[in-house]
């Protein structure tokens, strides 16, 4: 049985990671083409835990569902979860493979896996594109990490969330750019896409465009240098700034295993 | 909000005077500069304390006697000569024995005439129920034209009394009986009729308060921050014409409101806030804090207080109960991925 602390690492790799395949597929036209008339299902699962997840392909589209498929095209199964994890993490992990039928589905899901290292810390990439696509994915996956925290009952998540009133944190690039949310309240929370409209974030967090944002989540600048150049702007309580950033960097020391 | 023409005054040590003898003392400072102002009551010279007013000015002051109508038409009729009459009584005797001449004779004249409500709330406590006044706001606040008031301290009364005297038309402020403690430290606050004070930023939840509860507001405000909750509080001393721009930004931030008054919860404050939120068509989590529509029993004006759940330990046990509070018909902590 996996230790809690690779079930936390696999429940956002799979639940906050790799949906971001869809995201890949929306933003890059290349990739939708290796879509095409490919239908079928591609399962990841590890022989020492419950937690799987699966891509659905569907003649264009790509979609990830939790859980095991009662009949997958191929089954790309690992032996542990922490070697899932590592994987997933951009290490060296040989996972069995079964059912061979279904290699060429396989085949055509590698490159979203492989797309998904921008993630990376030491993924930096430097056309406009490229780095509009990392803030993208980022804002996606730590706002999405951050709630699979608390719902995988990281103690120092779950503490804060326990007792939490209602609670918007907000990431916005502005100038129509990505914004994603976090929404807690009394032991619950939800990650939300877009702008939370209900009521005032609790914390924004605002870059006024995707270099600033770029520079801030991949820590070329630090929070407080990001704020004098104008890179980051924050509304609202700074305390819950300072903790939600601690969070964050527990999310990144997760995904990339320090 | 300008100054009245020719108006100034200043309250040197407002810490050793309560409420009511502050309105006195400002009211006369006010009246020696201005000749203008008239000052009448109705058999509550000493206990209103706009007694002040007639040791300092006898030939401008009038009282009546036990006949409150009958001095609010006079004062209806003093006005139309361009004269300001400021009315001093109880509260309970200015909003309700004297209601249809305040109606008539004053809101649907528009006649420029101020009157000042005393031992407002259960803040006589002990005289009994009969000189509790607990529907004051309600009904001075249908009237047609009038502006209602309700300072927090004795330095924001001071502050209202110079602004009504500056506003043309009829206004009530209300008052405690005077031993409210102070709220704030000096003068160096901004008050304009109809804009609330921002006495505090929160993003969980908002209070909004106006006179003695005011202070109980800050005091649960500041217990609720011990545990993690951040709360704003609202000094909404004018409740009409209310900062509509005050509420409806704070139903928007946070989305969970308390409103906080001496008085009952049927038709004041709450009731205004209410009327609001109803209108805006936002919705949000909301208390009303006050009198549950039941006559208040004598006590102690501390121990009532805390009696109706309008002090400090009630406010903050509110902030706990709506901060839990479930309203959203949407609720779904499914993650978007």
């Amino acid at each position: 049985m996996a230790d809690h602390t690779q079930e936390l690492r696999a429940r956002i790799f799979l639940r906050s990671a790799l949906p971001l395949v869809k995201v890949v597929a929306e933003e890059r036209p290349r990739y939708r083409k290796l879509l095409f008339k490919a239908n079928g299902v591609v399962q990841f699962a590890a022989s020492d835990s419950d937690r799987a997840a699966w891509i659905e392909l569907g003649d264009g589209t790509i979609d990830v569902k939790q859980g095991l498929h009662p009949n997958p095209s191929i089954t790309v199964k690992f032996k542990t979860l922490k070697d899932l994890n590592t994987f997933f993490a951009g290490g060296t992990a040989l996972p069995s493979l079964k059912r061979l039928a279904g290699i060429p589905n396989l085949l055509r899901v590698v490159p979203f896996l492989l797309k998904l290292k921008v993630l990376m810390p030491n993924a930096v990439p430097t056309d406009p594109a490229g780095k509009a696509l990392k803030v993208k994915m980022l804002l996606y996956m730590v706002s999405n990490a951050l709630s699979q925290l608390n719902k995988g009952g990281d103690e120092t998540m779950v503490k804060l969330v326990k007792n939490s009133p209602d609670r918007i944190f907000q990431w916005t690039v502005e100038g129509g750019g990505p914004a994603a949310y976090l929404r807690m309240r009394g032991g619950q929370t939800k990650a939300g896409r877009g702008t939370y409209t209900r009521r005032r974030p609790y914390v924004h967090m605002i870059f006024p465009d995707i270099e600033g944002a770029f520079d801030v989540l991949t820590q070329k600048v630090g929070t407080v240098d990001a704020v004098r150049y104008n890179k980051l702007r924050m509304e609202g309580a700074m305390e819950g700034g300072k903790e939600v950033g601690l969070l964050m960097q527990r999310v990144e020391a997760l995904t990339t295993g320090a | 909000m300008a100054k009245a023409e020719g108006l100034t005054w200043t309250v040197d040590d407002a810490d050793h005077m309560t409420q009511a003898e502050i309105y006195g003392e400002v009211l006369t400072q006010l009246a020696l500069k201005n000749e203008k102002i008239v000052a009448m009551t109705a058999d509550l010279a000493t206990s209103t304390k706009i007694g002040k007013f007639q040791a300092k000015i006898p030939e401008r002051f009038f009282d009546f006697g036990i006949a409150e109508a009958n001095m609010v038409a006079v004062a209806s009729g003093i006005a139309e000569t361009g004269l300001i009459p400021v009315i001093s009584t109880f509260a309970v005797f200015a909003s309700l024995r004297a209601a249809e001449f305040v109606r008539t004779d004053l809101c649907y004249q528009k006649r420029n005439v101020k009157i000042i409500g005393t031992h407002s709330g259960t803040s006589f406590g002990q005289a009994g129920t009969t000189h509790h006044c607990t529907e004051d706001l309600a009904v001075m606040r249908s009237f047609a034209n009038m502006v209602v008031i309700a300072p927090a301290d004795a330095r924001e009364t001071a502050k209202a009394v110079e602004a009504v005297l500056g506003w043309d038309g009829p206004c009530y402020i209300r008052i405690g009986r005077g031993f409210e403690p102070p709220l704030h430290k000096d003068l160096d606050f901004d008050f304009e009729i109809g804009k609330a004070i921002e006495l505090r930023d929160g993003h969980d939840v908002t209070v909004i308060a106006c006179g003695v509860t005011v202070l109980h507001a800050m005091e649960a405000a500041a217990r609720a921050a011990a545990n993690g909750v951040s709360v704003r509080v609202l000094d909404m001393h004018t409740i009409k014409p209310i900062d509509e721009a005050a509420v409806l930004k704070a139903v928007a931030d946070t989305r969970r409101i308390i409103t906080a008054e001496d008085h009952s919860v049927v038709g004041g404050l709450g009731s205004a806030v209410a009327d609001l939120i109803a209108k805006s068509g936002k919705g949000c989590a909301f208390r009303k804090l006050g009198y549950q529509d039941e006559f208040s029993i004598v006590g102690y004006p501390e121990d009532l207080l805390h009696h109706y759940k309008i002090d400090a330990d009630g406010i903050l046990e509110a902030i706990a109960e709506v901060v839990r509070a479930e309203f959203e018909q949407d609720e779904n902590w499914e993650d978007e991925d």
